[in-house]
């Protein structure tokens, strides 16, 4: 992981906006990056940490909503602030919708924005963690033989030892060694632990074949 | 009397038939044969209508029978009837014992009689010859029946003497012969004519009742003959030879030349017949003074009759013409969505197209009128439409008016209407004819487009008011979130316990910079109103008010909303920007119509009054239907974001109040019954004191 896991980045035409947001935000103890257009930010490097991006709804060119467009089709996982110069309720509810933290109307609350700024990046960071555990989970899980995959689906539904040697057609003691290699590989000690992290690589859990 | 009608009839139907040009060989042989045969039989009938004991022939049918045959013919056959007619007058007169010279002689005379006739009137009608028209029966009994009669007669009479034939004196002679040959050609000749001239096809495409009318025409027509001419002694009456006037004028009017020409046929058959044979009026006298009187009562009914049936035929005609014409006319304006009227001056009376009726909402068979038709026309430009006819027909100049249509659904339909007056024969104009088209779709189409256009132009202008106050809001709200974050950022600075003094006269000079955007912003609105102080003039409040109506007419026309004005005349004159007073009034009417928009189109009505004030002002009112104000904002009305409008900015009416302040004067709202009225006033100032009003 990079060494600054945080952003915030205002994206506003206006200067005065900017540089007064940039204040706030380093009164407040975040590092801003500002841009004075969508196209700016989309031209930064990808920042692999969380991201808070407080972007102004009316601004030439590509406006806010579309660069929260641009950034879902990207993939990348900003979490938006918007701001506006006057309430326009079609485009907040489109825009919260979308999976925007919130929408404020300039002239706005300095706590109000400070709020929803920490809202974002935990969200952000959250969201960051899940990845992290999910590409984790999913690379343990790749070390697995199919046999071992195809055990650890059975684990996962909560079959016995048993159950799961009579699914497979085979014995017991297999069974048993298997699951124990399972558990080796992926680095855990109980059933629940195996569980979890099944389930944050998103493995399906086997279906019944009786 | 069969016999009489059956001959000619097929005589002329071969002729007809050469007509069409000789296509086939046959033909002129059959039209030979043909004139052959009713030549002689004609010669038949010519004598059995003599008067014993003196050889007087009343009717010599086959001159005119020769005349028909000449008439039906193209003319390069003539040679071949005349060569047909030839053998035939020499069978018939040689068996009544004629000398041969004599004989010759006759047939160059009746040859010279029909060629004359038939000459003179193929020359002057166009083909074919029809007695249809007033003017072909003119020509006909002028050429034919007087003229060719007139001149062989000279010849026959000279013949008759040289060859010392008859017993007459030459004038006597002439006379006889004049008399029977006009007879014959005013009543044989144009029942030949007319019975075959279009073959026997009609025949077959009479309908049942025609052809029972035409019996009973027929019987009528014929027992009143044998009661005149046969049962009356003839010392009796002679006031009864009129009774089968109205018989004649029947057939004359029920069946045009063709019934007319067969009813004088047999009205002449039975009276020639009747006197040959000794019964009726026409025996009392010598056999050449019956035959005279006879004659002269027969030329004296078919002239007038023959006249009246081609009158008749000829009107006929026309209103088929016509009516074919106004079927076109109606098709082609149902097709093109056109209405069509005439308005008949004199009578008052007005005639719609169907289309038209569906148009302008009137029923089929409502009777219509001049104030009707106005009736459905806009109130509000009743009188500019009643004025461009009047005017138009001032001036007899074709007329084109755009107007609207109220109909009586409350539907308005935009028209416009192009018309020209028809003058009659005095040259006085008796009839305007109007053609309409309904353009509503357009007109709103364009409307739509109008007001867009205007929407960026004159409008954006003036309620530059509303656009302006909503960029205005926008822009306003970057300084002062700046200004708010810088402050919450520094309060943030000093809480924190940081002191960094240059932060801080950074972030306090941002906050001014941004305070003073701010202002300058504001100041804008100002400005947009007292830079225009040096354009103020003494103006006419009535005219900017007419001006502005102008201005907005499409826009109160998409909007349905109808203006009235109650400006009071001679008005003092204010000093003012006019331009400004322009934004007011329309922003005060803008006002007035967006209120009024969810109101029934009916209750869409501006009131516009001015009137001048003891305290030399003019105040100015503008009222509406709009429904009022609330009354417990009366006072926030004019203050800055104050709006009863779902979009509104509430500036519009900010900036009016700073506008008429501007100028000296007041802005006032009241509610009244249904909606409100905003009053402004504006002080008559006099000329020394214009320049520093504001």
């Amino acid at each position: 992981m990079s060494k600054v896991n945080k952003l915030v980045c205002v994206v506003d035409d206006d200067q005065s906006v900017r540089r007064s947001l940039g204040r706030l935000l380093k009164s407040a103890g975040y590092a801003a990056e500002p841009f004075s257009s969508a196209e700016d930010y989309l031209a930064r490097e990808i920042f692999e940490g969380s991201i808070c991006l407080i972007l102004d709804v009316h601004m030439p060119g590509l406006k806010g909503p579309g660069l929260q467009e641009a950034l879902e089709k990207r993939g990348a996982c900003e979490q938006i602030v918007f701001l506006t110069g006057h309430g326009n309720v079609p485009t907040a509810t489109q825009a919260m919708k979308k999976g925007a933290v919130d929408f404020l109307t300039k002239p706005f609350d300095d706590e109000e924005l400070i709020l929803a700024v920490k809202r974002a990046l935990e969200r952000a960071e959250e969201q960051l963690r899940r990845r992290r555990e999910r590409r984790e989970a999913r690379g343990r899980i790749g070390k697995l033989t199919p046999r071992e995959f195809e055990v650890l689906r059975f684990v996962v539904m909560g079959l016995l030892n048993k159950q799961i040697a009579a699914e497979l057609r085979t014995a017991e003691k297999t069974i048993k060694v298997h699951r124990g290699r399972v558990m080796q590989k992926l680095g855990v000690t109980s059933v629940p632990d195996l569980v979890r992290i099944s389930q944050c690589a998103g493995v399906a859990p086997a279906r019944h074949s009786a | 009397m069969m016999r009489a009608i059956a001959q000619p009839l097929d005589g002329g139907m071969s002729s007809t038939a050469e007509s069409e040009q000789g296509r086939l060989d046959y033909r002129p042989f059959l039209a030979a044969l043909l004139v052959f045969a009713a030549y002689y039989f004609g010669a038949k009938i010519g004598f059995a209508l003599t008067f014993q004991p003196h050889p007087v022939s009343v009717l010599w049918p086959p001159n005119s029978i020769l005349l028909a045959a000449l008439l039906l013919t193209p003319r390069r056959i003539w040679w071949v009837v005349l060569l047909a007619a030839f053998p035939a007058h020499l069978l018939a007169e040689l068996q009544s014992h004629v000398p041969s010279t004599m004989v010759f002689c006759w047939f160059i005379s009746n040859s010279c009689e029909a060629l004359i006739g038939a000459g003179c009137v193929r020359y002057l009608i166009e083909c074919p010859v029809r007695f249809d028209r007033l003017r072909n029966v003119g020509i006909f009994c002028f050429f034919a029946a007087f003229l060719g009669p007139f001149l062989s007669s000279f010849l026959d009479a000279t013949f008759v003497v040289i060859n010392h034939w008859g017993q007459g004196g030459y004038w006597e002679i002439w006379r006889l012969r004049f008399t029977s040959n006009v007879l014959a050609a005013l009543t044989l000749a144009p029942l030949i004519v007319t019975w075959t001239a279009e073959g026997i096809a009609w025949l077959g495409k009479i309908r049942r009742q025609r052809f029972l009318e035409a019996s009973l025409l027929l019987l009528g027509l014929l027992s009143v003959d044998t009661i005149v001419f046969y049962k009356l002694a003839p010392t009796a009456e002679t006031t009864l030879l009129y009774l089968p006037l109205p018989f004649l004028i029947w057939a004359a009017v029920r069946f045009g030349s063709r019934g007319a020409s067969a009813a004088v046929c047999t009205l002449t058959f039975l009276a020639i017949w009747s006197a040959s044979h000794g019964y009726g009026p026409f025996f009392a006298k010598s056999a050449e003074e019956n035959a005279l009187s006879i004659q002269m009562f027969l030329i004296v009914m078919s002239v007038p009759l023959m006249l009246l049936a081609a009158l008749i035929e000829e009107r006929a005609k026309t209103e088929t013409a016509l009516r074919g014409r106004e079927e076109r006319i109606s098709l082609a304006a149902e097709s093109a969505d056109l209405a069509f009227w005439t308005i008949n001056f004199e009578r008052n009376e007005s005639w719609m197209s169907d289309n038209g009726r569906t148009i302008f909402g009137f029923a089929p068979d409502e009777p219509l009128s001049r104030e009707l038709f106005l009736s459905r026309v806009h109130p509000e430009d009743r009188i500019a439409m009643d004025e461009a006819i009047e005017r138009a027909r001032a001036a007899s100049q074709t007329f084109e008016v755009e107007y609207r249509l109220l109909r009586p659904d409350g539907e308005i339909r935009w028209l416009i209407s192009r018309g020209r007056y028809l003058r009659d024969d005095r040259g006085e104009v008796s009839e305007l004819i109007v053609v309409a088209i309904d353009v509503t779709a357009q007109f709103k189409a364009n409307l739509q487009l109008r007001l867009q256009r205007e929407e960026m132009a004159h409008m954006s202008r003036v309620s530059s008011m509303g656009e302006l106050t909503a960029s205005l809001a926008h822009e306003l709200n970057q300084p002062l979130s700046a200004i708010v974050s810088n402050a919450a950022a520094g309060r943030r600075f000093l809480a924190q316990g940081s002191h960094d003094l240059k932060v801080f006269e950074e972030l306090l000079a941002d906050v001014a910079a941004d305070a003073r955007r701010a202002g300058d912003i504001i100041h804008g609105i100002r400005d947009f109103v007292r830079k225009r102080e040096g354009t103020r003039r003494l103006v006419n409040l009535n005219e900017i008010i007419r001006e502005v109506l102008r201005l907005l007419h499409s826009d109160l026309l998409g909007r349905a909303t109808s203006v009235e004005t109650q400006l009071t005349p001679n008005l003092p004159m204010v000093d003012a920007d006019p331009v400004n007073v322009q934004q007011v009034l329309l922003n005060l009417l803008m006002n007035s119509l967006e209120a009024m928009q969810l109101k029934p189109a009916a209750k869409r009505r501006i009131l516009i009054s001015t009137r001048r004030e003891a305290d030399s002002s003019v105040v100015t009112s503008v009222r509406d239907y709009g429904g009022g104000l609330p009354e417990e904002d009366m006072d926030k009305v004019f203050t800055h974001f104050y709006s009863t409008k779902p979009n509104g900015m509430g500036m519009g009416l900010t900036i009016v109040r700073s506008i008429i302040e501007a100028h000296g004067g007041k802005l006032w709202a009241e509610n009244v019954d249904e909606g409100a009225r905003f009053f402004f006033t504006l002080p008559v100032t006099r000329k020394s004191e214009t320049r520093e009003v504001a």
